[in-house]
């Protein structure tokens, strides 16, 4: 385990180096955007902290429109760390949503350079800057990483 | 923003980027599953399939279906993907061991490749119990799916329809008490 995390760590320094180089030889940029996970990655985390609290306090309650988090959250009886895990995945859920939604305006002006054929809708502007990755700004390639859409 | 803070985001990113390789379903095996437009005209849609699925129960009555849905035939032709969705006892609460496969769904329909497309989630039993029970029961089932993709999970509800097959299109017609049978489908209906 040790050294299989030692034998990886120069790869990432040198990729890290370059991304800030890339980074640098762009000059002043706006924020890079933050990491989000997948939806099946957080609401994974509840699943773990609070599966035991659902099967026992919110018997017959589904997990759509809110109904278990309202469940969680009204139950006294719920454990401690399942209610914060549950204020976590709540945040972390908005950030993907956040993240996604946000994609279409870092990538603005990318769009129009790269992508000035394409239809817009469906999905399209997406796919075009996905696969004009290579050129795309570093910025709008963060907020596609960030999106999760690669 | 210094550069040095800069520095620490991109490493963050860098290495938090494998994760998720432990988990037994993939999202990039389910988009490819799903990816790609349908032939025009295949004629599926939900309304169809519900009411081909009552008359199936209405015209060859009996403890189990044995002649398949005049769909059949088109359903099989559309992209897909099988998932197993555990719920409690004969009930449409899902249980939170599987609150993961329905967030992969969730990733999978909101990635770009998909974005086009709208699918239909479609609940099965196997053929235990009665026929029109079944039915409802799959349909409850398949609503509790598509109310979590398009609440928790964010996904547009004009890309998802939901319907209850009962045990009126068994994945294994030989056996229909399998497991087998039991399962939820994505299926991409087109745009």
């Amino acid at each position: 385990m040790t050294t299989k995390l030692d034998t990886r760590r120069p790869r990432r320094a040198i990729f890290a180096v370059a991304a800030v180089a890339a980074i640098a030889a762009l000059g002043p940029v706006q924020p890079a955007a933050a990491q989000t996970i997948g939806y099946a990655q957080a609401i994974d985390i509840l699943a773990d902290s609070c599966g035991a609290d659902i099967l026992k306090h919110c018997k017959g309650i589904n997990l759509g429109g809110g109904r278990i988090e309202g469940c969680l959250e009204q139950n006294p009886k719920v454990s401690q760390a399942c209610k914060v895990d549950l204020v976590r995945v709540q945040g972390l859920l908005a950030a993907r949503a956040a993240a996604q939604a946000a994609v279409g305006q870092i990538c603005n002006r990318d769009a129009q350079q790269f992508c000035k054929l394409t239809k817009p809708g469906k999905g399209n502007i997406l796919n075009c800057l996905l696969k004009a990755a290579p050129s795309v700004s570093a910025n709008c390639n963060a907020a596609i990483d960030a999106a999760g859409y690669r | 923003m210094s550069s040095r803070i800069l520095t620490a985001l991109v490493a963050v990113a860098l290495l938090s980027i494998p994760a998720g390789a432990q988990t037994k379903l993939d999202r990039n095996e389910i988009i490819n599953s799903l990816s790609g437009l349908p032939a025009s005209g295949h004629g599926v849609t939900a309304a169809l399939l519900r009411q081909q699925a009552l008359d199936n129960i209405a015209q060859n009555p009996g403890d189990n279906a044995t002649t398949a849905l005049p769909l059949a035939a088109q359903l099989a032709k559309l992209r897909q993907f099988n998932v197993e969705i555990v719920f409690d006892f004969d009930s449409a609460t899902i249980r939170p061991e599987s609150y993961e496969t329905i967030g992969l769904m969730a990733d999978a329909l909101h990635h770009p490749y998909l974005l086009q497309y709208r699918f239909l989630v479609i609940g099965h039993t196997d053929a235990k119990g009665d026929r029109k029970y079944n039915l409802e029961l799959s349909q409850k089932r398949a609503d509790s799916i598509r109310e979590a993709l398009t609440t928790t999970f964010r996904v547009d509800p004009a890309r998802l329809d939901a319907v209850g097959l009962g045990e009126e299109q068994l994945r294994d017609p030989a056996d229909p008490y399998a497991q087998v049978n039991r399962r939820v489908q994505l299926i991409n209906i087109g745009d």
